[in-house]
């Protein structure tokens, strides 16, 4: 089976700085309304800062003109810039920030798209799904669904930066899910041999099966190693994505194989798993397909795919 | 002078970025103290965690967050310190510091430090909610004043007034960043001095030194490249005024090794022995 690790820089640190837009650049989102009734004693601090954030989040089309009058009532100017353009510091700074954001998380699918589509995609995204929360951990939470039903068109590749975004952003959650401690082969020792085919297999929290409609698995460890492959036909794969101590793994999975593993993470019994393990390798007969799932079974063990095991 | 809060003087640190992670915890080299970046180490219960407790058992940290959002009008994320109290506790840090400023309103986020306008009615807002952050969290917080690019009309007090009040009233630390200090003293034009003169010195815990990336018209503070000299000079000056505490320097954009970052903020001590 291969295996290909994610390397711990994939996740830039969220910092302190003020981020320099690329020029030219538009930006997304007015804050949605105020939800919540305030008290008066705030009212002219919460007025200047709806204003603000409405400036620092609107799109540059059809709001500079506008914001350009109320910055020069709201803002003062310095010896060198007038209100608007200090104001601007900020607007620039918006966007490019949460596109960074989306750049760690999708790296793969910036490179497919191209720098400046990415781009696209993301600005669209960010006035979609402006950030509602003090974490942007989890601010790219919706790629995936944004590219498959809601990015606008044209967008040839659709259905392939929807698959290709489920991939980076399952990594994105394994890397934060919590790890429990993986079933070992001597755990799988004390299960009593008269057990074993009522028995269930609890997966790992930080582990995670993909199924796809393109061969996404394949074309990111492609760029991944540095290569620049062109976009793939649809092609039906498998993936498995799991974590083993601080590193992050990428199995390939065969349509048997995915078989048999989704079996065991929906906690069919291990009789049924092998049974469908057997289905699905039909060209071998029964002690050949499971002395085959045997194998891969000790690998994803080995692997830490399975945290424990329930008997029936 | 030593800080009222009785905080330790941790040294010369530099701030924990994923960049450095390998060098730190394949050789534990020699450094002072950390600076870890508090919502990189929330919502997770994995990966970031499981290097953040291998750097913290092995060096002092303090905490640094960007997304308190002190000043904001929106209510303060119970959530929020709820998991910013349990890090502290988790990692042992020293103290807790977050910004002067605001990041967000009417549930939006923009994830930048905005600026306040300082009137009275801000004072007092900001004042408040100081005090309840300090009560949840049982200890001092510390507040950084952040760099502005723009001042509001309405401001009726320079931001050190607003910054030496707020301090006062609401009772809590100060992490002065003296590049924040230069980069708002260009963009606004006030003398650095003025705004030394106001600080309550015995209340800073804790320095910050940066790059920044100087325009024709402004300068912005983008924590990247070598600290310029006149930046660690008003380092060495705000270091004596404290009569010594910690110190850290900021490099977030092109980041270099960890050997040329450490070099950099050892830098500091050169200046802080001339100031002494």
């Amino acid at each position: 089976m291969n295996r290909y690790a994610i390397d711990v820089s994939h996740v830039r640190d969220r910092a302190s700085a003020t981020l320099e837009a690329k020029p030219g650049r538009a930006r997304a989102a007015d804050p949605k309304p105020a939800a919540r009734r305030r008290p008066a004693k705030d009212a002219a601090l919460r007025d200047e800062q709806l204003w603000f954030a409405r400036a620092v989040m609107s799109p540059d089309s059809g709001e500079a003109s506008s914001l350009e009058g109320e910055a020069a009532e709201r803002l003062t100017a310095s010896a060198r810039m007038g209100a608007f353009d200090r104001l601007d510091v900020y607007r620039r700074g918006y966007a490019t920030r949460l596109v960074e954001c989306l750049v760690d998380d999708y790296p793969v699918l910036c490179h497919a798209l191209g720098e400046d589509r990415f781009d696209e995609l993301c600005r669209a995204y960010i006035l979609a799904h402006p950030s509602d929360g003090p974490n942007l951990n989890f601010f790219g939470r919706h790629m995936a669904a944004f590219c498959r039903a809601e990015a606008p068109e044209p967008f040839p590749e659709r259905a392939f930066a929807a698959d290709l975004a489920t991939l980076e952003w399952t990594i994105v959650e394994v890397i934060h899910a919590p790890a429990s401690d993986p079933l070992t082969a001597e755990g799988l020792r004390d299960v009593p041999m008269e057990a074993w085919a009522g028995a269930r297999l609890v997966a790992n929290t930080a582990s995670k099966l993909l199924a796809f409609d393109y061969p996404v698995n394949a074309y990111f460890q492609t760029v991944r190693t540095d290569g620049d492959p062109s976009l793939p036909s649809p092609l039906p794969s498998a993936t498995v994505v799991y974590r083993s101590g601080p590193s992050v793994w990428r199995m390939d999975l065969t349509v048997p194989m995915f078989e048999v593993l989704r079996s065991l993470f929906g906690r069919e019994t291990l009789e049924t798993a092998l049974s469908r393990g057997h289905a699905a390798l039909g060209d071998l007969d029964e002690t050949q397909a499971a002395q085959r799932v045997l194998a891969w079974f000790r690998e994803w063990v080995s692997s830490g795919l399975f945290a424990g095991v329930e008997l029936g | 002078m030593s800080n009222r809060f009785g905080l330790p003087n941790l040294g010369v640190g530099i701030g924990l970025r994923t960049a450095h992670y390998g060098r730190i915890l394949e050789t534990r080299p020699e450094v002072d103290w950390f600076e870890i970046l508090s919502e990189n180490f929330m919502q997770t219960a994995g990966r970031p965690l499981y290097f953040l407790d291998a750097v913290a058992d092995r060096y002092p940290v303090a905490m640094h967050g960007v997304s308190l959002s002190i000043g904001s009008t929106d209510p303060i994320d119970r959530a929020y310190l709820t998991e910013l109290r349990a890090l502290r506790d988790r990692t042992r840090a020293k103290w807790v510091s977050d910004h002067l400023c605001w990041t967000g309103v009417a549930g939006r986020n923009t994830h930048d430090l905005l600026p306040m306008p300082y009137t009275e009615e801000a004072l007092r807002h900001v004042v408040a909610r100081v005090r309840h952050v300090q009560d949840f969290l049982g200890a001092p917080l510390a507040l950084e004043n952040p760099s502005t690019y723009v001042e509001f009309s309405s401001s009726s007090m320079p931001e050190w007034e607003f910054l030496a009040r707020v301090a006062e009233e609401a009772d809590c630390a100060l992490l002065l960043d003296v590049n924040n200090v230069y980069v708002s003293a260009f963009n606004h034009g006030f003398d650095p001095q003025a705004y030394f003169a106001a600080v309550p010195f015995d209340r800073v815990v804790q320095l910050h030194v940066a790059g920044h990336t100087r325009h024709e018209t402004h300068i912005v503070d983008t924590h990247i490249g070598p600290v310029e000299d006149h930046v660690w000079r008003l380092l060495g000056d705000a270091w004596q005024r404290t009569g010594g505490v910690s110190v850290l320097l900021e490099w977030d954009a092109e980041i270099p090794s960890f050997e040329e970052t450490h070099g950099e903020a050892l830098k500091a001590k050169s200046f802080m022995a001339r100031a002494a």
